[in-house]
């Protein structure tokens, strides 16, 4: 067993190089491994340095400004939200403001024309009765004058009555005095 | 040998033969696949980067995506210490991403597929990163193979688990990358090879079987770079930040 075991390890020792060329892997033959080798760092090498140098700033720059950009706008979005806010707030200040004022003007205006209508009613109030006194006291002299006149008339018609009655001038002084007495004593009857 | 499944992953030198100090640095078929994997990145980062809108086209979308992609992968795995090292992870996951799907085109070769394609950029890594452990915690590093809160009795062993768990680090992450990357064109090319050979009566059963695995084999070729990437983030966090 151990013979063979042997003799077949010797078989796969000498005949290695063709197994691995012609029928097993190509992987294992050494032949091209130099070259690989030396491709591949510098394939890899020449790859690396053009990305780490080129590429890869130009990605991750192109990425930050994107990133940038958006943050900005984002930024901006939040600026103007809060500057429309405050806008509003304002145009509602203004908005209470105008309504305060309405308010005051309205009452302010109101009392004036209240004090106005007062005072003006006053006022005409006063003339009014300045008015009544006027014309009270035309009508107290009117009737004074008035009495006084018809004194005089009711001595010309009495003076005239007994002159043509009697046909005899009588004194003027004593008739004056009994029509003042008979008119005193009736006085009171018509005022 | 066409009908060889591992025929696809021989290489095979172009145009003349480069020898520098007697090793043989020959332009290949890998080689040429590197370049071309190569080229699509940087003409693909170039159309993307060459419009700076704010509004960006489709092209320039897909440039950004890849990039906030990677950037979120190395900020929740190794945080903000590791930024330094983005252009490296971004340039690695890039790398690892096209030539995968490269491979996927029929024709084509796959460079991952190659173990020692993946090895180099392995012990790259576990090789810079273990530098950069030192250069930044000093000796301290070294408690990254002592975890805190295990018990006194278990620590000997503990301890040389996670050294050799440490050590392995390259293997497991080159040879993850190179066999997923083999056994899946393998697969596909055997099954191509039953649709051949059932012909016309049986073929169609493997040949729906390879249009399935076409898929897979996509989004492995995605998963893969992904998980290449992210594993570097990790290894890059522990080297960052000692959380032991």
């Amino acid at each position: 067993m151990n013979k063979y075991f042997g003799f077949i390890i010797a078989l796969i020792a000498t005949q290695n190089n063709l197994f691995a060329a012609e029928a097993g892997m190509p992987q294992l033959d050494p032949k091209y491994w130099a070259s690989q080798a030396f491709w591949l760092i510098l394939v890899f090498t020449i790859l690396y340095i053009s990305i780490a140098k080129f590429y890869l700033p130009k990605i991750k720059n192109n990425l930050d400004t994107r990133e940038n950009r958006i943050k900005d706008d984002l930024e901006d979005a939040n600026k103007f939200k809060e500057l429309s806010e405050s806008k509003l707030k304002e145009y509602e200040k203004i908005l209470d403001d105008a309504k305060k004022e309405v308010i005051k003007i309205h009452i302010e205006s109101k009392n004036t024309l209240d004090k106005d209508i007062k005072t003006k009613k006053e006022t005409i109030e006063k003339e009014i009765e300045k008015e009544i006194v006027k014309a009270q006291k035309e009508m107290s002299d009117l009737k004074k004058n008035s009495l006084k006149d018809v004194q005089k008339i009711s001595e010309n018609i009495a003076s005239n009555i007994i002159e043509t009655i009697s046909g005899d001038k009588l004194n003027e002084s004593s008739i004056k005095a009994t029509v003042e007495d008979i008119s005193k004593k009736n006085l009171g009857k018509y005022l | 040998m066409a009908s060889n499944p591992m025929q696809q992953f021989s290489v095979h030198k172009i145009g003349p033969e480069i020898k520098i100090a007697g090793i043989d640095l020959s332009f290949t078929n890998a080689s040429l696949f590197m370049v071309i994997s190569a080229s699509i990145i940087l003409l693909f980062l170039f159309l993307g980067t060459k419009e700076k809108k704010i509004v960006p086209n489709k092209i320039q979308l897909i440039a950004e995506m890849f990039y906030t992609f990677v950037a979120k992968m190395i900020s929740d795995t190794a945080g903000s210490k590791a930024k330094p090292y983005f252009p490296f992870i971004f340039s690695l996951f890039m790398f690892v991403l096209f030539c995968n799907m490269v491979g996927m085109l029929p024709y084509s070769f796959t460079v991952t597929s190659h173990i020692i394609v993946t090895l180099i950029m392995a012990l790259f890594i576990f090789i810079a990163v273990t530098l950069i452990g030192f250069a930044k915690h000093g000796f301290k590093y070294l408690s990254i193979f002592v975890p805190s809160g295990v018990p006194a009795v278990l620590l000997p062993l503990i301890t040389v688990i996670e050294i050799i768990s440490y050590l392995s680090r390259p293997v497991s992450l080159s040879v993850r990358l190179f066999a997923n990357m083999m056994a899946g064109h393998t697969m596909l090319k055997v099954f191509g090879g039953f649709v051949i050979s059932l012909g016309l009566l049986g073929g169609w059963l493997p040949l729906g079987f390879s249009i399935a695995l076409t898929g897979l084999e996509i989004l492995v070729a995605f998963l893969q770079a992904y998980v290449f990437a992210i594993l570097t983030c990790i290894y890059l966090n522990d080297a960052l930040n000692l959380h032991h």
